[in-house]
């Protein structure tokens, strides 16, 4: 079956019920995104950049369906 | 059998890169949970000379994480402490010491003598200060950050593609997303990891043993003891907004630290007014709220005095600024950074009515 892979770090993973799970196929990371949104509205407070299979993104991308999405918030603690 | 045998019994490393390193010269931002363990390695590993930033004091609270200091130091300048602490380890290494917070009229200076930065800063206005300063002077940087129970490691300015903290965050994020600096709990072995593995990095960047980690970010999650490795690259849009020049970077407000108002605990607040020099700490209620409190240690201004003229606080560094509740102090402090950006500028959290406050006590009634 495909599906998406979402890990999600810091305070992003706060707003998740889970650090890391399953999500249904997207053509791209925005529709992802826009799902996320909709379905976890406190994300949308938050800023974090976003790795698909382990590279980072800066524009939409398109998903094939069994991608690893990584959400990652920066850290400011020292 | 010398000091540093076990290390230059290695084949790769040797006399050479023990050589590399006491010729070096490593500058370490913040004295905190990161730039302890920071010190403590490359010292032990016999870096030359370790500047070491910071214009903070030592609290109670700090220990958990901040492994140089003990009981002993509390209310004593980080950076002289931990420098005096090494130097008395270590007689033959130098140490600068810069009891200051790093800024943009001293970034550049500082940051141009050495070879190697490392950022163990708490907050994300300095981050971005020193990512901005490492780019202008082509500088690398090994960046450390941690939140709660998960910590990231970057290199940047350094290897065949440069890349800087812009490239993965072009921008700071806004204010609701800063964790209260003295308030976000973590435990004190994750920056030891986080800190650790940054002078890991600084060694292998001195000596050339090993691969630097540059070219991405790696993350860690202290929780269930995992790493997530991911690539990083150029990004134009991270670039766009580097300071162009020295000249820019002198200009820019990279006042964001701890969101809103500066909070801070009370504890830190009567550490500062005690240790630091040029420090006031302020009652901003007007005349005639009660109680009335006659200390030695506080200040009277009420806050419509104080916007009214301002510039009546200009010969101090550092103002913390309460009153009942924290509410009015943050409104204020508020202001007053408009006024005076260069200047550390608190809201005591939480007011006369915190649990933790001094001057809390059954006589105040609201």
């Amino acid at each position: 079956m495909e599906g998406l892979t979402v890990k999600a770090f810091g305070m992003i993973a706060e707003k998740l019920p889970e650090q890391e799970f399953e999500f249904p196929k997207k053509k791209d990371t925005e529709e992802l995104l826009n799902s996320l949104y909709n379905e976890y509205p406190d994300l949308k407070e938050l800023d974090f950049s976003l790795a698909v299979n382990q590279q980072l993104i800066q524009q939409n991308t398109s998903l094939e369906g069994n991608e690893e999405i990584a959400l990652l918030p920066p850290f400011s603690g020292g | 059998m010398s000091r540093f045998s076990r290390q230059t019994i290695l084949p790769d490393f040797g006399k050479e890169g023990q050589e590399k390193l006491s010729r070096a010269r490593v500058l370490v931002v913040g004295a905190g949970g990161l730039g302890c363990p920071v010190l403590l390695h490359l010292a032990a590993a016999g870096v030359g000379t370790i500047g070491i930033v910071d214009g903070d004091v030592i609290s109670e609270s700090n220990l958990n994480r901040q492994t140089l200091f003990g009981h002993q130091h509390t209310g004593k300048p980080k950076a002289a402490i931990a420098a005096e602490i090494l130097k008395q380890k270590y007689p033959d290494l130098n140490f600068e010491v810069f009891s200051d917070f790093l800024n943009t009229n001293n970034a550049l200076e500082i940051i141009s003598s050495f070879d190697v930065i490392v950022d163990g800063t708490d907050n994300f206005g300095t981050r971005y200060l020193v990512n901005d300063a490492c780019v202008l002077l082509n500088k690398p940087l090994v960046m450390g950050a941690i939140y709660k129970y998960e910590g990231q490691l970057m290199i940047f300015n350094f290897g065949d593609v440069a890349l800087n903290y812009r490239d993965i965050y072009p921008n700071p994020p806004g204010e609701n997303q800063i964790p209260n600096c003295a308030e976000t709990g973590v435990l004190g072995v994750l920056p030891g990891i986080i800190g650790t593995l940054q002078a890991s990095e600084v060694i292998k960047i001195l000596s050339e043993v090993g691969k630097v980690l540059s070219g991405k970010i790696l993350f860690f999650n202290l929780k269930n003891t995992s790493f997530y490795e991911v690539a990083i690259q150029h990004n134009p849009k991270g670039r766009e907004n580097l300071p162009k020049s020295e000249k820019y970077f002198k200009n820019r407000n990279y006042n964001i630290n701890c969101g809103i108002a500066e909070g801070i605990n009370w504890e830190k607040a009567l550490d500062w007014t005690r240790n630091m020099n040029n420090s006031i700490l302020l009652d901003i209620r007007e005349p005639g709220e009660k109680p009335f409190f006659e200390k030695e240690y506080l200040s009277k201004k009420p806050m419509g005095e104080i916007r009214n003229n301002p510039e009546s606080l200009s010969a101090y560094e550092n103002i913390l600024l309460f009153c009942a509740s924290g509410q009015r102090s943050s409104q204020l402090a508020k202001e007053l950074k408009q006024q005076f950006p260069e200047k550390k500028i608190f809201s005591v959290e939480g007011g006369i009515l915190d649990p933790a406050s001094p001057l809390n006590s059954n006589e105040y009634d609201t």
